[in-house]
């Protein structure tokens, strides 16, 4: 059986491995298991950059036409990730930094990093500065639904929320609670 | 001490916030909520249609108008919705170009006082007392000059001169001069097998004689 990369209809292209029956089974032993999670926590963050998908849940294993089915699901091979398998990759980019669990207390869904915290608060500030919108006041719904489309458009509330935190961290940003729902005003820092 | 604050997420960065941040902040909310109505009347628009056409696929005619019916009112809602929207952009961006205004005016009055403390430093008095002095701190020095000037008669100065010329020989030290052959003193006479190429190039109607180099 020959291993080759498969490019998706949507441009991005499936690494070799992802044609390899094992791939799709919870190895058990160590090592293997080791570097087959390092494959698929990187083939998940590559594929949720790509695709903009900021969240992951359990269940995307079972769903074969979902926004996860391109990665979780190998119709060549007739092999897809288990729902067990996933949470326990879920539970990895947890550990790792690289995803939160959002809601908190339950470990099925997680919010994706792939661009870190700090990241994110730069491209908010870039995103603030570059349109004029520095020392406005901006609701969150202007920065996640933009008329014209930006790197934060589709951005979730709470990860939105963590970013300007890291933002009002550096003294970049402060948040102003209105009577129909909060807000946000981006300033160049006081320091 | 805000800093501190801050850091303890006590207290945010930033300018106070007043009442009237958060009254535009309420507004651009009104306007975000006009602007997902009229995203959701899209949908409803979409969405009657597709009805209408299955409804005539299934050849319920009468259905169908109903629902371009309930389609044309839904458009009708989103054409007044447009303007209502409209209306309320207009606020915003009204309010927040006077906000920048009042930003002028602040730097305006600003200026002003820096301006106004600056003259007060640049009294007229002041300037030409300063004026007076540094007149009289030049004419002083015109006169230390001259006076350095005279004192040096002209003796001295050519005692100095030789001063100049003895640190300049001791500086410099002996030119070796290496020993060159004596240079004829007598008129160089022209020897006649010299001159014979000469000759030769200058008539070329002779032949041509190879000489040993």
């Amino acid at each position: 059986m020959a291993l080759r990369r498969r490019t998706l209809p949507s441009g991005f292209t499936l690494p070799s491995i992802h044609s390899l029956h094992p791939f799709f089974t919870h190895q058990t032993v160590p090592t293997t298991l080791a570097v087959q999670t390092e494959h698929w926590t990187r083939l998940i963050l590559s594929y949720a950059r790509h695709a903009r998908l900021f969240t992951l849940g359990v269940e995307d294993a079972d769903l074969k036409t979902g926004p996860w089915a391109d990665i979780l699901y190998n119709p060549e091979i007739a092999r897809s990730v288990k729902p067990a398998h996933l949470e326990s990759l879920i539970a990895t980019l947890v550990a790792q930094g690289k995803a939160y669990y959002d809601p908190p207390k339950q470990t099925r869904t997680v919010l994706l990093l792939w661009r870190t915290l700090d990241e994110w608060a730069e491209v908010l500030f870039t995103w603030a500065s570059d349109t004029g919108q520095l020392n406005t006041i901006l609701t969150f719904y202007e920065i996640q639904e933009p008329e014209l489309k930006s790197e934060l458009s589709g951005i979730p509330t709470p990860l939105l929320r963590r970013a300007i935190q890291a933002l009002i961290k550096s003294s970049r940003a402060q948040l102003i609670d209105g009577t129909e729902g909060g807000g946000v005003r981006i300033f160049a820092s006081t320091r | 001490m805000q800093r501190f604050l801050t850091s303890l997420g006590l207290r945010q960065p930033g300018p106070t916030i007043t009442q009237q941040d958060r009254a535009i902040l309420d507004l651009k909310h009104q306007r975000d909520r006009v602007k997902q109505y009229q995203k959701k009347i899209q949908v409803v628009l979409d969405r009657e249609q597709e009805i209408a056409k299955q409804c005539l696929r299934a050849g319920q005619k009468d259905r169908a108008l109903v629902a371009l019916r309930r389609r044309k009112y839904q458009e009708s809602i989103l054409a007044k919705t447009d303007s209502q929207l409209e209306n309320l952009e207009q606020l915003v961006s009204t309010i927040e170009f006077s906000l920048v205004q009042v930003a002028v005016m602040e730097g305006l009055k600003q200026g002003n006082d820096v301006l106004k403390e600056i003259h007060k430093e640049l009294n007229i008095d002041n300037v030409e007392k300063l004026l007076d002095e540094t007149r009289e701190a030049q004419a002083y020095q015109r006169e230390v000059d001259e006076a350095l000037m005279s004192q040096m008669t002209a003796d001295e100065e050519e005692a100095v001169q030789q001063e100049l010329e003895e640190l300049v020989r001791l500086t410099q030290p002996d030119v070796q001069v290496p020993t060159l052959p004596e240079a004829p003193i007598e008129e160089p006479v022209a020897q006649p097998g010299e001159i014979e190429p000469v000759e030769a190039e200058r008539q070329p109607e002779r032949t041509r004689v190879a000489l040993p180099a």
